[in-house]
């Protein structure tokens, strides 16, 4: 997993997967990019991931949860494989994030 | 690289036991989505399954607890050429599968997991086990052009109810569908309803027949119900079995009562009234009657609608092995049930316990010269006795002995309104006979709907003038020792129990304690006791009993209890319990000495619980 921060934008990269296995390693390093104030965009580029269960959609939400919730924050999802925009949508994620084909 | 996409014939199995963590899970949600690959499976159809399996697997390892922990979930993937069938067997408590259609709001934290199994497979069913419970998820397959079909077994076809009809399966695969049905019978409760039909079914494939009837023994032995049919218009009226002098009302019930199996031919000529005509008049068959042992259960009647049933030796035994296995799984089902509903009884007794052990009082207010202490024992059969000491200042206090009749949970749930009632009215007087009027006015409405009432004793007791005042509402009589006698005797109070008449009237009786004092509230659980002779323990045995050990001042009433709870065991010895005893015991201890309290680390199997008795007061 790739972390790069231009203080603007936190851009989140090369996740293979993200499940219940890495999840919480997940929300600890994006958590601890997050100091010491928030970017304006999370970016997180799902161009490599092949793979998410319940427990990385619960990560993304955890993170919609710290800061997306007011709307300061743009939350984006880049690339997702056709499956795992399925999973967004069949779990209504879709309408807490920006999703984004690039 | 492109994997030829090829169908399997038979059921292909993968199954792996996996360790319960979730680093495991994950290796075996990978592993079975390269079986699916390895087995056809096309690209964008392996995303769901890896889902599902996924999820099943983070549930298994997620729902354990404790030493179910060091238990290895088991993950399993079949794959015919119709369906994927996933299964997760796990050993954890359980969890509820959602409704289908159920969706979490997008902003929940959790319940994804079983959602999304529930839209991505087509059947989903969880049955709940006593060690371990197995998630079983199904998924039609996207159909794709059939490879040659081979020769369809005869006799399918027609009539069968709830069969899909598409390509021909093949017998071993049939024999291989039983056995994960049987696997899934362990576990189930709604076999009833889908177990005959499928299991049936399956037969009439093995055995090439058209048709086929399952009736099993009424619970009262008398007639032969129908159980399960492969077609509606099967089901006839239960068969009552004759005496031992009738005769049989049709071929299953002769064959059922002379245990054989029976060859019939309805053309061949029968008896008017014959059930198997149903079928139609030129059926033909085999009646296997269903036995374990000796015992009956039903019998399973199958044959075609028109020519000779075919009379291989191979055809009979497998019918006749099949019917044993019916046979079988009907008893065991019968016991499943039973054991349900022993289990949910056994629990409901279990909260019912422990609601009112924590009812009881720690501790017991303890007043300067005098001991008190309560003995408690819960019977398997949960009454409701329990007891409880409310201090009204230095000398004086309230005592209270109680009885709800009724059982479990509702009789637990009464005795807990009733102390706080009492507590309650205790502030606005002390007088025994208006606080049952009270306690009588304000439980009977509750008491009267439910069909329950409760005998309850309450004591007033100043210890300077030395005076016991009791009323009693259908309790046992106090025990004590009165002025000027050396004999231990009982105060006669009377009253009907609460909850039986909305405006009963308590009457107090009032005596004087003699020395050294003594004074015993108990229930009839001490009384009625019995030995393994089935004699009762009875008021006089337990009076003689308390004369005796009364004698001297200066025994703790923390003794006297230990001693009447092993009196009361060495009397019941081996005897079952039958019913809760509690008793409050008060004696004057002359030299009592400070004693610690022993209310803390109560152990609740212990023979008799000590719930109370603490330092006195004056220490």
């Amino acid at each position: 997993m790739k972390i790069a921060n231009t203080g603007q934008c936190l851009s989140i990269s090369e996740i293979p997967e993200l499940t219940a296995v890495n999840s919480a390693d997940f929300r600890e390093e994006v958590h601890s990019s997050l100091q010491p104030e928030f970017p304006a965009v999370i970016e997180i580029d799902l161009s490599d991931t092949r793979f998410v269960d319940s427990s990385g959609l619960g990560a993304l939400f955890a993170l919609y949860r710290t800061i997306g919730e007011d709307g300061a924050v743009v939350l984006r999802l880049l690339n997702p494989k056709p499956e795992i925009q399925q999973l967004l949508e069949l779990t209504q994620m879709q309408e807490l994030f920006e999703i984004v084909q690039r | 690289m492109a994997v030829p996409a090829f169908q399997p014939v038979r059921p292909a199995t993968l199954r792996l036991a996996f360790a319960p963590d979730l680093a495991s899970a994950r290796a075996v949600a990978l592993a079975i989505r390269a079986f699916l690959k390895d087995q056809g499976v096309p690209e964008p159809e392996l995303f769901a399954y890896e889902l599902c399996l996924a999820e099943a697997a983070n549930n298994a390892v997620e729902y354990a607890t404790g030493p179910q922990r060091s238990q290895r979930p088991v993950a399993e993937a079949v794959i015919t050429a119709e369906e994927v069938e996933l299964r997760m067997t796990d050993h954890t408590a359980g969890f509820v599968l959602p409704e289908a259609g159920a969706r979490p709001s997008p902003r929940q934290d959790r319940g994804r997991g079983l959602f999304l199994i529930r839209t991505m497979m087509d059947d989903v069913r969880y049955f709940r086990g006593a060690a371990e419970n197995v998630l079983v998820m199904r998924k039609r397959r996207a159909p794709r052009p059939a490879p040659a079909a081979g020769p369809a077994p005869h006799g399918m076809g027609s009539g069968l109810r709830a069969f899909p009809a598409t390509e021909p399966s093949f017998r071993s695969e049939t024999f291989s569908a039983i056995f994960r049905r049987c696997a899934e019978m362990g576990h189930s409760t709604e076999l009833a309803a889908g177990f005959g039909d499928r299991l049936l079914l399956d037969l009439l494939q093995l055995s090439s027949a058209d048709w086929c009837v399952l009736r099993v023994l009424s619970a009262d032995n008398r007639q032969l119900e129908v159980a399960a049919v492969s077609e509606p218009g099967l089901v006839t009226a239960p068969v009552v079995l004759p005496g031992k002098k009738g005769t049989p009302p049709g071929i299953e019930a002769a064959a059922a009562l002379r245990r054989a199996v029976t060859r019939f031919d309805l053309p061949a000529g029968t008896a008017a009234g014959e059930p198997l005509r149903a079928v139609g008049p030129e059926a033909s068959g085999l009646v296997c009657p269903l036995c374990v042992g000796e015992t009956l259960v039903g019998t399973l009647a199958i044959g075609c609608y028109r020519g000779e049933f075919p009379k291989g030796k191979l055809q009979e035994e497998v019918i006749r092995a099949f019917a044993e296995f019916l046979a079988i799984q009907t008893v065991n089902f019968r016991h499943y049930q039973q054991e349900v509903r022993n289990r949910v009884l056994a629990r409901e007794l279990e909260i019912a316990r422990e609601i009112q052990h924590l009812l009881l009082p720690r501790t017991l207010p303890q007043l300067a010269g005098f001991g008190l202490a309560g003995g408690w024992q819960s019977a398997r059969e949960v009454g409701g006795d329990f007891y409880d000491a409310i201090p009204l200042g230095e000398r004086s206090l309230l005592l209270m002995i109680a009885d709800v009749m009724g059982k479990g949970v509702p009789a637990a749930l009464f005795s807990t309104t009733m102390r706080g009632l009492l507590r309650g009215l205790a502030a606005r007087s002390n007088d025994p006979a208006q606080l049952l009027s009270g306690l009588n006015r304000l439980l009977h409405a509750e008491l009267s709907t439910v069909d329950m009432f409760i005998t309850a004793q309450i004591v007033h007791l100043d210890l300077d003038s030395r005076q016991v005042t009791a009323a009693s509402a259908g309790q046992c009589p106090l025990l004590f020792r009165p002025r000027g006698s050396r004999n231990v005797t009982s105060l006669p109070t009377r009253g009907l129990p609460l909850g039986v008449l909305p405006g009963t009237a308590y009457r107090n009786v009032s005596a004087v304690l003699g020395e050294p004092a003594v004074l015993l509230l108990h229930t009839d659980g001490l009384t009625d006791a019995r030995n393994p002779a089935g004699r009762r323990y009875g008021e006089r045995r337990l009076t003689a009993w308390l004369q005796a050990n009364s004698q001297d001042a200066d025994h703790h009433a923390g003794d006297l209890r230990d001693r009447l709870a092993s009196e009361l065991a060495r009397y019941r010895g081996d005897a079952v319990m039958a019913d809760d005893q509690a008793f409050l015991v008060l004696s004057e201890e002359e030299c009592a000495a400070p004693r610690a309290a022993e209310a803390e680390g109560l152990q609740p199997e212990t023979a008799f619980l000590l719930p109370a008795v603490a330092a006195p007061l004056s220490a």
